[in-house]
């Protein structure tokens, strides 16, 4: 039983990485992406054929399947960002993307097209894919933190005055989407390793909305929230088989109530830590909520 | 709210660990069925576990297998490879002793790490690529992988075969789903066989998965005349295919796999399906089964979608044959037993496994057409070689 | 086979331009895509195949009960998931993850309730190809691109010539005054979404007589939003002249060049047109709302 445990927790983690890199995107750049499972699969695909073909290290595979992630994103980036296309046809040009992909998928030589790589060891274990989750949160943590972070949630409240402000928003968006890539690269490349066959049909544009799901469900704007909701949206399949068919309507039910209700999500634009954890502690003093001010 | 939140999500971590550790009952011997229970081929699936079930119970009534009563433990695999794999993973841990399906080729080439690594051997149902049981890389055969059904290098050459004999065609157009390894392999096998019989293929055209309009590809084909339209894909393409072919006046006589055998095919294809020809496994009117068919229409009121109902019970069949003769419940012995399966009578006739390739050897095929807006058994084929 | 390349795209635009002009009616008032629209043809689909196959309505009397159960879909799915979102002025992205949702939640509810298996509509028309001009058309596809221009020619009708209609023109060119003007702004838009539910309602039934009904059928309203692009954003001639020209194109792609690449070209041709000439052909590019 452990084994099977072991691997839903390892499935779950794959797709936290995933929901880190779009969590940048979506939640803190405020842009929408409908096609960004065809970075996982750009991820999976070229970590796949560098061990499967080539040989080479698992953890090198992995680095290079999320660096062709962000390459291919940049190329795709470049023309749709620096256009300011408005976000809704953005969002279609994403899905049109993830098409591309698949057709190339489908297609290449190297990639043997529908048949699909089988065979691929099983490097991703556990504890790895455990490690590289942590460290993708702690970069990620430290990116939202960071100038680059402040800049992009800037444009994500209100692109017009972050760009009065001397934001470069075409630099800020791609630097996000480059990064979104290839953390959704290197959760490819991971998930290749572990299911040890892919497919083209394995990484549809279903993937892409249940990866926004998550981020919008977590809280846009926070990191701890968009991987809470990834783990929940992983282990719920397996804990409540019986109602397998009632979860994809509740998923789609709560996106439609948080925007409607609590556009923040569960976890707003707080995260998890020392302080938060005092405050569910800490009595509530009504006087304190007065000197807070700001938005919540 | 977020408080109560956080301690939600604590628990519901807590319950994954709990119910993934289930109860066991010690005597019963579980049987585990990898199946796909919703999606696009649910039908098939909730067919194979209603015959499944049928069949468990009269082994039961009649004494069980070893002294224990035998149980059915069905997961979904959606028809998805993530799952599959997950849930073959729980089925491992759920100490099943064998595993029957899935039926899907893709899904079951993903099963398969999960397998070998565990050491349980599953008997796929209609999954028909070669490489379900055997290796491509080492071409050595999978200790675990065995399937009841043909295989795509053999429906193709029965279906070319078909084509060439009964059908007198001499060229053939070839109408394929480019994103699915089902329709791919059998579309070469089919167009091999074809041209080796001395055929000519005129058109070779494909769309993407999901897709239902091929209007403008058949307008292509109908410039070359084909005598035979072959369209090795699943029912519901084939079904708009026939549709849109007749819609635009063309007269080809049409062929496809396996994948049509759904009565979806005749309801979604309508007048358009009639006269057409399909390779099946296994066939509703096959005098030998009868029975069988009418002990499954009084059990669950309706009848059942073929082939995979029969491969179904063809495999626990086998598996329940090979415990035997192994008079054990471990799986690696089974594994042994299962390789060596000969002349064993099973619903579809006699099955025996091939030891190198863990494929059922000898195996007929079914070429069924529709008349009168019914499937109708049409002949009994064996390919000459 | 110039020729009949050219019917089939034309039969296939034909539906396009249908969607497409639901699509833009919705866009040039709010100025925002809706994506559940997909999931509002996909349920016109399925009520128009309840009418049929369960209930044994006319055809007549089926069409018009579909288009009146979108109609009302649509105008519920405005007042569930955007009207509050549009009351505090949420940004165009609360939009989009709202139409998500509801698209993910529709979808999934048929999936649940009625199941994945492909409802056939049963045969009302004639499994006959007509000849014209040495090439084919199915009866069924004649009678829907005359149906759909019909049914857009009334809405254009309805558009240019009634109070209603110039109030909806008025209000997609600016809002603010028109409300100033006396115009109930949240009845005319539940209004605009009823039109573009029937319009939705028609495209289903037509969509499911020709293919079938399944809860994935709505993808192709992807194609709409393409054609409302090369037709020019917030015009309603265009979006059908966008319909048509894509429904063309696509035909004469996927029978020159290769059937596979068909989708990539559409998109491609999406993203050069936003890049290159965005307000399209008859079009005024909306900028992003701030």
């Amino acid at each position: 039983m452990w084994y099977y445990i072991q691997g839903v927790m390892a499935l779950a983690l794959i797709n936290v990485i995933s929901v880190v890199g779009l969590s940048i995107f979506t939640g803190f750049t405020g842009l929408f992406s409908l096609g960004h499972a065809a970075f996982i699969g750009l991820g999976a695909y070229t970590a796949a054929i560098c061990t499967y073909f080539y040989k080479i290290n698992f953890f090198v595979a992995i680095i290079l399947g999320g660096l062709m992630s962000g390459l291919v994103s940049l190329i795709i980036g470049f023309p749709t960002l620096r256009a300011k296309l408005r976000s809704d046809y953005f969002a279609i040009a994403t899905l049109g993307f993830g098409e591309a992909v698949r057709v190339i998928l489908e297609n290449l030589n190297i990639t043997q097209g529908a048949r699909g790589l089988p065979g691929i060891k099983a490097y991703s274990t556990f504890p790895v894919v455990l490690v590289i989750a942590i460290i993708i949160i702690f970069i990620a943590r430290n990116f939202v933190f960071s100038k680059y972070g402040r800049m992009a949630i800037a444009i994500r409240e209100d692109f017009t005055a972050a760009e009065m402000m001397g934001i470069n928003l075409f630099r800020v968006r791609l630097r996000s989407l480059f990064f979104s890539a290839v953390c959704a690269g290197i959760g490819g490349g991971l998930f290749a390793h572990y299911i040890c066959f892919i497919q083209p049909n394995m990484f549809t544009s279903i993937q892409s909305t249940l990866l926004t799901a998550a981020v919008v469900a977590g809280g846009m704007g926070s990191l701890t929230g968009p991987v809470l909701a990834a783990l929940i949206f992983a282990a719920i399949p397996e804990i409540l088989r019986v109602a397998n068919m009632w979860r994809l309507v509740a998923y789609g039910f709560v996106l439609v109530a948080i925007m409607v209700f609590r556009p923040q999500g569960i976890f707003g634009y707080k995260e998890l830590s020392i302080n938060t954890i005092k405050g569910f502690f800490k009595k509530k003093d009504p006087a304190s909520d007065l000197t807070k001010g700001g938005a919540s | 709210m977020k408080k109560k939140l956080l301690i939600l999500s604590l628990i519901l971590v807590f319950a994954l660990t709990m119910t993934a550790c289930g109860s066991s009952q010690p005597q019963t011997i579980k049987i585990g069925h990898a199946v796909a229970l919703t999606g696009g081929s649910s039908m098939w699936g909730q067919a194979e576990k209603n015959a499944l079930e049928m069949e468990i119970d009269k082994i039961n009534k009649a004494g069980g297998v070893l002294g224990k009563k035998l149980e059915l433990v069905a997961y979904d695999t959606k028809a998805e490879q993530t799952e599959a794999v997950n849930i073959t993973k729980r089925l491992a841990g759920d100490k099943v002793v064998a595993i029957i399906g899935p039926g899907q080729s893709g899904v079951a080439i993903a099963m398969t790490s999960v397998t070998e690594t565990a050491g349980v051997p599953f008997v796929a149902t209609t999954a028909t690529n070669p490489k379900v049981t055997v290796d491509d890389t080492t071409n050595k055969v999978r200790k675990t992988a065995f399937r009841t059904c043909f295989i795509d290098p053999f429906q193709g050459t029965v279906a070319a075969q078909f084509a060439l004999k009964d059908l007198n065609a001499t060229k053939a157009a070839v109408l394929f789903d480019v994103g699915s390894d089902y329709s791919q392999g059998l579309r070469q096998y089919f167009v091999e066989a074809f041209t080796d019989g001395g055929g000519t293929i005129v058109a070779d055209e494909a769309f993407r998965s999901e897709e239902l309009d091929y209007r403008a590809i058949l307008g292509k084909i109908k410039d070359k005349k084909p005598d035979v339209l072959f369209i090795p894909t699943m029912q519901k393409e084939a079904a708009m295919a026939m549709k849109q072919a007749k819609d635009l006046g063309m007269n080809v006589k049409f062929l496809g796999g396996d994948g049509w055998a759904s009565p979806d095919l005749i309801t979604l294809g309508g007048t358009a399906t009639e006269g057409a020809y399909y390779v099946n496994l296994a066939s509703l009117a096959d005098p030998a089964i009868q029975d069988w068919i009418k002990a499954y229409k009084e059990k669950y009121n309706m009848e059942p979608v073929m082939p995979n109902p029969v491969m179904a019970v063809d495999g626990l069949l086998a598996v329940v044959d090979a415990i035997k003769k192994a008079n054990s419940t471990e799986p690696a012995k089974i594994i042994e037993q299962l390789g060596k399966t000969k002349d064993l009578p099973v619903l579809s006739g006699k099955l025996t496994i091939d030891p190198n390739t863990h494929n059922p050897l000898n195996k007929p095929a079914v070429i069924e057409t529709i008349k009168d807006g019914k499937f109708a058994f049409h002949a009994r084929f064996v390919t000459t070689d | 086979m110039f020729f009949q390349t050219l019917i089939t795209g034309l039969a296939v635009g034909g539906i396009y331009a249908l969607m497409a002009v639901g699509y833009s009616l919705v866009f040039s008032i709010l100025n925002f895509s809706n994506f559940a629209y997909a999931s509002i043809i996909m349920l016109g689909s399925y009520i128009g195949y309840y009418c049929l196959a369960k209930f044994g309505l006319s055809f007549p009397v089926a069409l018009v009960v579909t288009m009146l159960g979108a109609g009302f879909l649509c105008f519920l799915n405005e007042r569930i998931a955007y009207s509050s979102l549009r009351k505090r002025k949420a940004p165009s992205l609360y939009f989009m993850i709202s139409a998500m949702g509801t698209s993910i939640f529709l979808e999934n509810m048929v999936y649940a309730t009625i199941g994945s298996s492909f409802m056939a509509y049963p045969e009302i028309f004639k499994q006959k190809a007509l000849h014209i001009f040495n090439s084919a058309i199915g009866v069924l596809d004649l009678f829907a691109i005359i149906f759909s221009f019909v049914a857009i020619f009334v809405l254009h009708y309805f558009i240019s010539a009634s109070r209603t209609g110039i109030a909806i023109r008025a209000a997609s060119y600016d809002s603010l005054i028109c409300q100033i003007n006396g115009v109930n702004l949240n009845i005319l838009i539940g209004l605009v979404f009823v039109l573009a539910g029937i319009l939705a309602g028609i495209s289903g039934i037509f969509l499911g007589m020709k293919y079938m009904a399944y809860p994935t059928m709505g993808w192709i309203t992807n194609k709409a939003y393409i054609a409302a692009v090369i037709g020019g954003l917030g015009s309603l001639p265009g979006a059908v002249v966008g319909g048509i020209i894509l429904g063309v194109l696509e035909s004469f792609v996927s029978v020159y060049i290769s059937s596979i690449i068909r989708d990539v070209f559409s998109f491609s041709l999406l993203i050069l047109l936003l890049l290159f000439l965005p307000a399209g052909l008859f079009g005024r590019y909306l900028e992003e709302k701030v």
